[in-house]
């Protein structure tokens, strides 16, 4: 029995990818090019909350230099596996920070930024904290991507939304350990934060949403 | 939060210990605290921040809670969960920068297995101090801003092997009900009955035979068939039967047949109840963990007496020598090879070395974490 326990939890965060196109029924995937393609050749990228890299490594594909951080070290790992299998590795750099752990790098220096369901997973003064910090992050005018899991609004969609959501989310912790907590007024929380959100996609269920938003050209 | 609601909340979630309970991080005034209140860190399990709170009554203080992924400090600092990213992420996200003018936090000692004060500082320029392994010291602490050594040593007390009983028995009497329900209903409250009464007479007299448990053994798991490790928990069992046969001969007929399956059933209780019975104790790693066999080991060469080993270690293993300027691991027998020593150390004088040799130096051990079956995995799952 132990051996067995023992292969799961050793394996949960390299079954992370696995685990996510499960919870979200495959739509991510699409959610990472829709996002990449707004990245033009030799920008600088900052992809927060990266994961295994899936967002990172497509950036890095579009020709962007990009730096990829994340709190979890086993991810990162990972990750790090990943870019070198597709030999990216002189174009991306990988570090374990936080958010909260940028204070040295300049102001302006990235030309876009990639959140792909990392707000989720932040408390709201850890979200609020990285949007003002992005604000300062982004050059005027910077790209900010956004992709993440939503709560629908309105009753019948809420309804629906967790009688899928139950299912697929309890399957998905079985198999994979990992699971997402879905946010409540996302754009809501992006434009208080003074970023002009300039496209809003939401499927039609209003579970998984992707926003592409501008950092004002003056600062303020 | 009134004395009833907090009560049953204690109930509550005691029963399910085993499980993480989450709760929201992030700042929580405490009284009507001024720009020079303590600051105080915990991590965002629920049971724990409600006793924290009961316990800073009457203190104008702030409360920080960082998440650990609702998992209890120890488990979660070592287990990395509770890492450097989660203390840094609170101090600067949660506000109190604005509202203090000191950056002096006072951390759980627990955390120590996985928060390094002296990054934090470098990070965020906060002094980092470890406080009190439990709250109910922390009124204490405050006040005399010294740690005395009881307050440094965990401990196994009544009430907390209760805790454990408990929190063993509930999930497996739910699980049991589950599986007996439906063709045995009626055996449902003496089985229940057995789970509990087993629990209780393992857990609260385990003291009395702590003494014989071995916990330096190759094998790992199923202690219960050594007798060495496992003994006492056999003579628990023979009792039971031997109470059982009386029981049945004095009301009046004694059959193999339910004598036997009360035996069988009884024997799998008391197997699933022994499985981590070292590990449900803060005294001793858990048996399915290969750390247990590791021990500490002092490099003279490169220790100069900066004593957080001292001042970190939960089991009083260590003693410095001020004048000297050296440490000694004095009671190594007490180790509980929860690594928070190595991890603290300034001069990366302390590493693990285990029984066949290897070495397992400060930099892995603050990488690398144990997940829940003990195997060192790159930290925070």
């Amino acid at each position: 029995m132990s051996y067995v326990l023992m292969k799961i939890l050793e394996s949960a965060p390299s079954r992370y990818d696995k685990g996510i196109n499960l919870v979200t029924l495959g739509r991510m995937r699409q959610a990472y090019a829709c996002l990449a393609s707004r990245i033009a050749k030799g920008w600088m990228v900052l992809d927060i909350g990266c994961g295994t890299g899936a967002m990172t490594i497509r950036a890095a594909q579009r020709g962007a230099r990009v730096v990829g951080i994340d709190v979890n070290a086993q991810m990162l790992e990972i990750a790090i596996k990943h870019v070198e299998e597709m030999r990216l590795s002189s174009s991306v750099e990988l570090r374990e920070q936080g958010m909260a752990e940028l204070p040295n790098e300049p102001a302006g220096k990235y030309d876009a930024a990639t959140a792909s369901l990392v707000f989720s997973e932040l408390s709201e003064d850890e979200r609020a904290f990285a949007l003002l910090e992005l604000r300062r992050l982004l050059k005027p005018g910077g790209l900010l991507l956004i992709a993440d899991e939503t709560k629908p609004s309105g009753l019948f969609r809420k309804l629906l939304f967790w009688l899928l959501r139950i299912p697929l989310a309890a399957l998905t912790y079985i198999l994979t350990q990992l699971t997402t907590n879905p946010i409540e007024r996302l754009p809501e929380t992006v434009a208080a934060a003074g970023f002009i959100i300039e496209e809003q996609h939401t499927n039609w269920l209003g579970n998984l949403t992707l926003l592409i938003c501008r950092n004002p050209a003056i600062q303020g | 939060m009134s004395y009833i609601t907090y009560a049953l909340t204690n109930v509550i979630e005691t029963l399910l210990r085993l499980f993480p309970f989450p709760t929201k991080t992030g700042l929580v005034l405490i009284g009507d605290p001024d720009r020079m209140a303590p600051v105080l860190l915990t991590c965002n399990y629920h049971l724990t921040v409600q006793r924290v709170k009961r316990q800073l009554t009457g203190i104008d203080a702030y409360l920080l809670i960082a998440t650990s992924q609702g998992v209890n400090v120890w488990c979660s600092a070592t287990g990395g969960l509770l890492t450097n990213h989660s203390v840094i992420s609170v101090l600067k996200t949660s506000g109190i920068e604005k509202l203090v003018d000191h950056r002096n936090v006072i951390l759980p000692q627990l955390a120590a297995a996985g928060v390094e004060p002296r990054v934090i500082r470098r990070k965020t320029g906060w002094s980092a101090k470890f406080g009190p392994v439990y709250i109910e010291d922390i009124k204490h602490f405050l006040k005399s801003g010294e740690k005395d050594e009881s307050m440094r040593k965990v401990q196994f007390d009544v009430k907390q092997r209760l805790e454990m009983a408990s929190a063993w028995a509930f999930p497996l009497s739910v699980v049991a009900v589950l599986v007996v329900l439906p063709f045995w209903a009626e055996m449902l409250l003496p089985l229940t009955l057995i789970i509990w009464g087993l629990a209780l007479s393992i857990f609260l007299p385990f003291p009395l035979y702590a003494r014989w448990l071995k916990h330096k053994d190759k094998r790992i798991g199923l202690i219960f068939f050594d007798f060495h490790q496992g003994g006492f928990l056999l003579i628990i069992w023979g009792l039971f039967l031997a109470g059982l046969a009386i029981w049945s001969l004095l009301s009046g007929g004694f059959h193999w047949e339910p004598f036997l399956r009360w035996a069988i059933s009884s024997f799998f209780v008391m197997l699933i109840l022994s499985l981590d019975l070292m590990g449900s104790t803060p005294l001793y790693k858990s048996s399915l963990h290969e750390d247990r066999l590791f021990s500490v080991v002092i490099d003279k060469d490169k220790c100069r007496g900066a004593g957080l080993c001292h001042d970190v270690c939960p089991r009083g293993c260590f003693q410095v020598d001020r004048r000297r300027h050296i440490a000694a691991i004095t009671q190594a027998h007490l180790c509980v090879q929860c690594g928070a020593c190595i991890v603290q150390c300034p001069f990366d004088a302390l590493s693990f070395h285990s029984p066949d040799g290897r070495i397992i130096p400060p930099h892995a051990i603050r990488k690398y974490k144990l997940n829940l079956m003990g195997k060192r995995v790159s930290k925070s799952q």
